[in-house]
């Protein structure tokens, strides 16, 4: 029986710079956790070749799974001005994950039209955290 | 005493304070820069144009999220002509010409920013004037896009005028 429902998100910027990150497992899981968050990191910035490959081949903003590693599937989501959000997941969830990407797509727009916020940098704001931590549970591990 | 239930204003009224602000945004910079300095408003008119392109950088993003994503160039300037221009001018461009080879002219033939101005010669010199905020936009909007350009404008009768948009081939 895998480990169901773990899941790393993170916004990608156009240098491939991480805007934010946020990882969700479900309740129970405590200590057993030996901090792999490089080795997200590491997957997550590997598929952006293939990303990159995809949005070629699509129309669409969601772009399903597009990449494999291990026991990881790597989702993404990418908006039209080439923001990339990327979803390591270990289960399928495709709709749950498709919610996901258009909730945080939509705050994602809401904060960019703050003109203090400058373009590609880090998204620093509690209140975007805690949205996200909600959609999290309400569309991934819920 | 006529009953009017909920305010409804004509259409036209919706654009007006965008059209006011941005008036009195180019008038009072052209005074001050006749008081301050020798009348030379170019320093107004590069701010004006960042300012432009702030806003249609951020307002590309907010307007793409309902439609797919673009396949070309030109369809990236046919939305720009129609939904985008739409979204702040509550019109459509009237004349797209395109050489295929990066350069784009757009032909607004009632711009809404000079429409309250003239219709004659008598305003043509500070014409330009008004058209740098939407050179800002359009120049944003497209960047966003990942598309760097040049956007200049032209008037030849008030109140129609003429954006050049050149995008730089690569090699």
């Amino acid at each position: 029986m895998s480990t169901g429902g773990n899941y790393y998100f993170v916004i990608v910027g156009h240098h491939d710079n991480p805007l934010f990150e946020m990882d969700f497992s479900p309740t129970t899981k405590e200590v057993k956790k030996e901090d792999h968050s490089y080795l997200n990191q590491f997957i997550a910035h590997a598929a952006l070749d293939l990303i990159d490959e995809h949005v070629w081949k699509t129309n669409n903003m969601y772009l399903k799974i597009v990449d494999k590693f291990n026991d990881w599937f790597v989702s993404a989501f990418i908006t039209g001005s080439q923001i990339r959000f990327i979803m390591l997941h270990d289960c399928k969830n495709d709709d749950g994950i498709k919610s996901f990407f258009w909730e945080m797509f939509e705050m994602y727009i809401k904060y960019s039209m703050n003109p203090f916020y400058v373009q590609n940098t880090k998204i620093i704001s509690p209140t975007f955290e805690k949205k996200s931590s909600l959609y999290g549970r309400k569309y991934l591990v819920g | 005493m006529s009953s009017s239930g909920s305010l409804a204003l004509p259409p036209s009224i919706e654009e007006l304070p965008l059209e006011l602000l941005h008036g009195e945004l180019v008038c009072s910079g052209i005074l001050l820069s006749y008081e301050e300095g020798d009348g030379d408003s170019s320093e107004l008119l590069s701010k004006l144009e960042f300012i432009g392109f702030s806003t249609g950088y951020r307002l590309i993003e907010r307007l793409l999220r309902d439609s797919p994503r673009f396949k070309d160039e030109l369809d990236t300037i046919k939305f720009i002509c129609k939904d985008f221009w739409v979204a702040v001018y509550k019109k459509q461009i009237d004349n797209l010409r395109t050489n295929h080879q990066g350069t784009y002219v757009l032909q607004d033939n009632s711009f809404k920013f000079l429409s309250k101005l003239s219709a004659t010669k008598q305003y043509l010199e500070h014409g330009p004037k008004f058209l740098s905020y939407t050179c800002g936009i359009i120049r944003g909007a497209l960047a966003n896009l990942g598309i760097a350009s040049v956007v200049i404008a032209e008037i030849s009768t008030m109140p129609s005028c003429r954006f050049h948009i050149t995008i730089p081939r690569a090699g």
